[in-house]
């Protein structure tokens, strides 16, 4: 389980999650990510294509995550692989419809600048 | 031949749902369940786990939670289950009322994706309560064909 980030320009800040996101894998990243997001940035893009495994605890975290951008004027968007369970997990749960979620780390950052 | 029943248990604790799915997957490729269905019989196990150790209150806590596993396959597919075994107080996620899609950050409930990820990945669900104890059994099938 590891995560990372790269500020890419003032606006926009990209954070890489790889591994599980099950209980032990999020409780791993959770504070981590929680202080990534609080970054004054306008735009935070969370890729999760190296992500093979997400449990309700890491959509939590994520809803969380969004949520605390957006209450702060930002915007977050997700990165994930295109037919991956990680994909099936977000839309079985109607997440996709409250994150946007994107194949490509481009149109992630064009989407989450606007 | 190998046993296609395998069994297992753990305590209930968040650090051992780890320990859980390495055996289901050693024990799962081991009897020749395919990736796809492994990997999804995993998250609903993983979401099985945390039912309890989050809800199960002071009684599931007094015991193990106990796994078996138990593997069908033929030459055309195969199938799968696990039933998770919990000692905490009698609940049915089969008859849990589906919580309501939101479609905004600020109206997101922030519990009952578990279920809807089982009913999602699972292929069937079955649950009971007997002996004190609640049996959920997560079905999970495969063509052989289509099996990755």
């Amino acid at each position: 389980m590891s995560i990372s980030y790269d500020d890419i320009g003032d606006n926009l800040r990209r954070i890489m999650i790889t591994g599980r996101l099950d209980m032990p894998g999020t409780d791993s990243v959770a504070s981590t990510l929680k202080e990534l997001v609080a970054a004054p940035k306008k735009g935070v893009v969370v890729d999760l294509s190296s992500v093979r495994f997400l449990a309700s605890i890491g959509i939590r975290a994520l809803i969380t995550s969004a949520r605390a951008v957006e209450q702060r004027g930002g915007k977050m968007v997700l990165v994930v692989d295109g037919g991956s369970t990680v994909l099936t997990s977000l839309v079985a749960t109607g997440v996709d419809q409250m994150i946007p979620v994107f194949k490509n780390a481009a149109d992630a950052e064009k989407a989450a600048l606007v | 031949m190998i046993d296609p029943v395998a069994k297992f248990s753990i305590r209930v604790d968040s650090s051992e749902t780890r320990r859980a799915s390495t055996w289901l997957g050693e024990a799962g490729s081991a009897r020749g369940i395919p990736a796809d269905p492994l990997l999804r019989l995993d998250l609903c196990v993983t979401e099985a786990l945390a039912n309890v150790i989050a809800h199960g209150g002071v009684r599931a806590r007094a015991s193990p939670i106990r796994l078996r596993l138990d593997v069908r396959c033929s030459a055309s597919g195969g199938g799968a289950s696990v039933t998770v075994s919990d000692a905490g107080a009698a609940f049915d996620p089969l008859k849990a009322p589906p919580k309501a899609r939101r479609r905004t950050l600020a109206e997101a409930e922030m519990g009952g994706y578990g279920l809807l990820l089982m009913g999602r990945f699972a292929d069937a669900l079955d649950y009971s309560y007997s002996e004190g104890q609640n049996h959920l059994t997560i079905h999970v099938r495969w063509d052989q064909d289509k099996a990755s």
